[in-house]
């Protein structure tokens, strides 16, 4: 072939062409995309709406958030279902705002995994090995099944594993059957302190719900000046969105936080201003010498204290109790008159001095004001000795409780389930009863810009609308939680407030090392095994009951060891009536309707409630203590709540009329809500100290104690626990949620956090296997060490200390996405009544007080 | 600069990814989240909380980069993916110097925020910013944004991050440690030359036109030296 000569023409009008090419190149770039751009799939919206339902967040935390569910069209499959979230601005709580777990339970109502039909366990033998063999039967068939079995049992061999619902106290009681619950985990310990101190149950305004709380107030976070977070900032308050809105706004307005804790979340990171790597278990010796302080320098709010608290009662110095007249009311000694008076009339009782010798029954008694008792009690208490314990500089506890005092009464120190007030560690009701006395001495309760407390609305108990027809049995003597071993809880449990939480850090054990019970009954959803303290005694104690059922969402692990399992509908297949305990500001009630009528064989606890209780006890279930199912309860509670307000005659006319709000935003009254339903009333007052912990030999008022473990060898490392933002307990609907386990695995949920320097000590690089293991000496029986990843993060700001995160580690098979991570739960310290006793009058969990190790696997 | 943008506090973040949910849910990718793949997602680092997202450059390196015009920055100021042209070449992953783009290999796309475009341009904030519990996010028009992240910072101490990084962008970030250090991309305060196929395509031209310039001028003067010689002979 020739040579191909290039004539000089050819070569210029090629220069030519190429030049003309790149100068318009970039039109042409812009030319084609943009075409695309008005046909591009990305400007169009990926569903079309359809409607927006109103519901009430009722399972993810207790803050309850009103929003609507925006139901449309998936333009992809063109299926109508649920979508997404929508916020109601109308709501106090929310104002708007949802969280992750909010919109994971959208999607959650498509789970593949639901349970949508009730199974019956064909193979006798239990356990995780073992194939239940189940059979589907109709939800109906199994509950009368379960009636059947459950007739033939004594209430004493029967316990049911669950909150204190209307609908579950109701059946309890009927039966007179025991009850635990979980919410010991939650709440236990701040409601017990709070009953003792404040609410004294029962009282005009405490309601239980769906969600009980146990708490009888929030917190003013956005008008508040200063708040102190005692381990307050956990992983899990990071997505709370019904608080978090208030939070940062009041941020925005000024309002200084002091955070304790030595986990550093992303909450510390940029909303806290001052923040401590405290000593785990230690918080009390800070709050104590935070008491100390305000006394000696007479910083505390002299009105409130001497009016609105007992701190000017007198108490007997042998007895060691309130001293009272005839009619029980409580007595002061006048300064002015030189002797002993009614609190009530007394116009100058001493709040510090005596002992003062007065007559009580014809008889001589040396008495001393409380306030005075409370300032010997804390007298070793300076800000250096708390400095030493807690590693909290002197000089920054003194500074802070200053600047707190200066700020009051538009003061808080927040507490919610699994702080350190919480039931994480054996001192940990000291410590709420300090937090307490804190707020007491600010003046902050039932206070604007303080402590808020639930007024003027109520949601009836369904005793309160449906009255027995005749008194509800005993309950048994005995209880497989060892609750009737703690007179404190037990007297509230069973005379005041059937609601209480039951003792659910001891059920696993109480079940294990007792033969009592023979039933056990779990109201699930999202509990189960993995919510379950000490999960090794209930799966070998759940081995040799006789019948165990459960009422559940899904097949998690607890089914391996029932021998029913009956299918619950979603939250949002339900409809609500909600009061505002998170943002009790003003009396307010949010409805919610069903986004979808539950499918399957879904059965409410409310309906399985009454048909069991019908059918063992149908006297405690009709209208005229009959047999007649003509005559069964109608239950009510709604629409009692709606009237007694006037906000609808119905819950219908609400729905459709009010659009499911009620608000009545008149101004917060200060203090006067303590007058209603505080100890002494009429003339309610906020009790400091407690008589009913003297009568079990604790203190009545906060003293330090340390934790119950000590660091022993290798295990040296504090137990932190937390749950990731996304998460809400062991809840499937989140666990098994395949997009929400990648956001996990990327943040490391499924790890052991540990710290850089004690992780180069142990010799760990980031992603090691590692074995964590509970001391020995605290894990007696069936030890289950855990095995993880660990991740080496600064966040863990000591050395002393490892984080695990909360519910992962579920194992059952039907359950595709939620099988990963490790159990927490596993590594929980053993301990029986006795040593519970010991150490703590309301019986607590104690999950954190332990020492682990941690071993390179 | 773009029409709109979106300020990000992180003081205000607490990690809780509802952003990242809502996104899922808003756009329908729970395929995508499913598999690794998401339009933003925040991840909780030592010092600080990163978050993941297309910072819709003013000069976007996925747009210069791709030789097929699969991207393309609105007058809104945001950067659109349109995956019917795209090749697949992946050069935008590259290209980017904040490391955002992935590639679906199961769906054959690149997957990006598209900062809501299809709710942007009926008024309505991105599904992002109308979730966040404590108003991190904020969306507006550009001079807003800019004007109020640099108040922000000023009052504040804090680093602004996306303001210069690569020319510009449309998502401010405020944090309080140095960005860098959280775990931020260290992106020059200039756009990043695109180096992918388009620079290819225009040096394969000058390339072909300076072949055609040689060869030109190696046939002149061979052609010259010929007529040369054949003078000589004469």
């Amino acid at each position: 072939m020739g040579e191909v000569k290039l004539k000089r023409r050819d070569f210029l009008k090629l220069g030519g062409i190429t030049c003309l090419a790149s100068a318009l190149i970039a039109p042409l770039n812009n030319l084609v995309p943009f075409t695309s751009f008005a046909e591009a799939a990305e400007s169009e919206a990926k569903y079309t709406v359809t409607k927006k339902i109103p519901q009430v967040c009722a399972r993810a935390c207790e803050c309850d958030c009103a929003y609507n569910v925006v139901v449309g069209v998936d333009t992809a499959t063109g299926i109508e279902r649920g979508i997404t979230i929508e916020g109601r601005p109308e709501d106090p709580v929310s104002r708007g705002k949802y969280c992750v777990k909010a919109l994971g339970f959208v999607d959650s109502m498509y789970n593949p995994d639901r349970l949508l039909v009730a199974m019956k366990r064909t193979n006798p033998k239990r356990g995780v090995d073992q194939d239940p063999g189940w059979v589907v039967v109709s939800s109906e068939e199994a509950l009368n099944e379960i009636i059947e079995k459950m007739k033939k049992y004594k209430p004493e061999e029967m316990v049911f594993c669950s909150p204190g619902d209307p609908y579950t106290n109701r059946l309890c009681r009927s039966l007179g059957v025991r009850r635990s619950d979980q919410r010991t985990e939650c709440f236990g310990t701040h409601y017990y302190l709070n009953s003792l101190m404040i609410t004294n149950p029962p009282n005009k305004y405490y309601s239980s719900t769906y969600t009980v709380t146990h708490s009888l107030w929030g917190f003013d976070y956005s008008k508040t000046k200063y708040m102190l977070w005692f381990g307050f900032d956990s992983f899990s308050k990071c997505s709370k969105a019904g608080i978090l809105n208030h939070i940062v706004e009041g941020k925005r307005n000024g309002t200084k936080i002091v955070g304790f804790n030595p986990l550093r979340t992303p909450i510390a990171d940029g909303i806290i201003d001052e923040w401590y790597p405290i000593k785990p278990g230690t918080d009390l010796a800070v709050a104590l010498a935070m008491i100390k302080i305000m006394i000696d320098e007479k910083l505390y709010h002299e009105d409130f204290v001497k009016n609105y608290t007992d701190s000017v009662s007198l108490i007997d110095a042998d007895k060691k109790l309130h001293i009272t007249d005839s009619d029980g009311k409580w007595m002061a000694w006048c300064t002015k008159h030189n002797r002993m008076e009614p609190i009530d009339s007394c116009d100058a009782p001493a709040l510090d001095g005596g002992p003062y010798t007065v007559t009580v029954d014809g008889k001589e008694v040396q008495a001393i004001p409380v306030l005075q008792l409370l300032q010997e009690n804390v007298k070793e208490c300076t800000a250096q000795w708390a400095a030493e314990i807690s590693d909290v500089p002197a000089d920054v506890i003194t500074r802070v409780t200053k600047e707190f005092a200066a700020a009051a009464p538009n003061v808080c120190i927040p507490n919610l389930k699994r702080d350190a007030a919480g039931p994480n560690y054996a001192n940990s009701w000291r410590l709420m009863h300090a937090i307490n006395v804190l707020h007491a001495l600010t003046g902050s309760l039932d206070h604007d810009g303080g402590v808020l407390f639930l007024h003027d609305v109520k949601i009836p108990w369904l005793e309160d609308v449906d009255p027995p027809a005749k008194p509800y049995p005993e309950l048994p003597d005995k209880a497989p939680d060892y609750r009737h071993e703690f007179p404190v809880t037990e007297e509230i449990y069973q005379k005041k407030d059937f609601s209480a939480p039951g003792h659910y850090g001891m059920i696993g054990y109480g079940l294990y090392k007792t033969d009592m019970t023979k039933v056990v009954v779990f109201k699930g959803p999202h509990r189960g095994l993995a919510a379950l303290i000490q999960p090794q005694m209930v799966e070998k104690a759940l081995e040799k009951m006789d019948l165990v059922w459960d009422w559940d969402l899904y097949l998690d692990d607890i089914v391996y060891w029932c021998d029913y399992v009956l299918p619950a509908p979603h939250q949002f297949e339900e409809g609500k009536l909600d009061i505002r305990q998170y943002y009790p500001k003003y009396p307010c009630l949010v409805g919610g309707e069903p986004v979808q009528k539950p499918p399957g064989d879904c059965i409410g606890w409310g309906a399985i409630a009454k048909k069991i209780g019908f059918a063992m006890a149908p006297e405690y279930w009709t209208t005229d203590g009959s047999s007649d199912p003509e005559k069964i309860i109608p239950g009510n509670v709604n629409d009692a709540a709606l009237k007694a307000v006037g906000a609808a005659e119905s819950t219908e006319e609400f729905m459709k009329e009010k659009n499911g709000i009620w608000i009545d935003k008149k101004p917060y009254e200060n203090y006067r809500t303590i007058r209603e339903i505080g100890f002494g009333r009429p003339n309610g007052r906020v009790r400091l100290y407690i008589d009913e912990f003297v009568k079990v030999s604790h203190e009545p008022l906060p003293k330090w104690a340390d934790r119950w473990t000590t660091p022993d060898g290798e295990y040296k490392f504090s137990l932190l626990v937390t749950r990731a933002p996304w998460h809400m307990h062991a809840d499937p609907n989140f666990i098994n949620n395949k997009a929400l386990n990648v956001l996990s695995e990327n943040n490391y949920i499924d790890c052991v956090w540990i710290s850089p320097n004690a992780a180069k000590e142990l010799g760990l690089k980031e992603g090691d296997s590692v074995t964590v293991e509970t001391n020995p000496q605290y894990m007696k029986d069936l030890p289950r060490p855990v095995k993880s990843k660990v991740h080496i993060t600064e966040r863990i700001a000591r050395d002393d200390c490892i984080l695990l995160f909360h519910g992962i580690g579920h194992r059952s098979k039907w359950l595709k996405h939620g099988r990963w991570g490790y159990r927490d739960g596993d590594l929980i310290p053993q301990k029986d009544p006795n040593v519970a006793k010991e150490h703590d009058p309301t019986g607590m969990g104690w999950v954190e007080d332990v020492y682990v190790r941690v071993v390179k696997a | 600069m773009g029409d709109y943008a979106i300020l990000l506090d992180t003081r205000f973040c607490t990690g809780c990814n509802t952003c990242f949910y809502k996104c899922v849910q808003e756009n329908r990718l729970h395929e995508s989240a499913e598999n690794g793949f998401t339009r933003t997602m925040v991840f909780i680092k030592d010092r600080g909380l990163y978050h993941h997202r297309c910072m819709h450059c003013e000069e976007p390196s996925c747009e210069a980069t791709c030789p097929s015009g699969a991207f393309h920055k609105t007058p809104e100021g945001i950067v659109l993916y349109n995956n019917e042209p795209c090749l697949g070449c992946k050069s935008c992953v590259v290209a980017c110097p904040f490391n955002v783009p992935y590639w679906n290999q199961k769906k054959k796309e690149i997957v990006k925020c598209t900062m809501c475009a299809h709710r942007v341009l009926k008024g309505e904030q991105p599904a992002c910013v109308e979730a966040c519990p404590t108003d991190a996010l904020e969306f507006g028009p550009y001079q807003d944004i800019t004007e109020k992240a640099k108040q922000i910072a000023a009052d504040n101490n804090l680093h602004i991050y996306g303001l210069e990084e690569n020319g510009g962008t449309s998502v401010i970030i405020l944090t309080k440690e140095d960005p860098l250090v959280i775990g931020y991309a260290d992106v020059p305060k200039k756009v990043t030359k695109a180096r992918g196929p388009k620079t290819v395509v225009g040096a394969a031209a000058v390339a072909a036109l300076a072949y055609a310039g040689i060869k030109k001028y190696s046939e002149r003067r061979a052609e010259i030296e010929g007529l040369n010689k054949g003078k000589d002979n004469k």
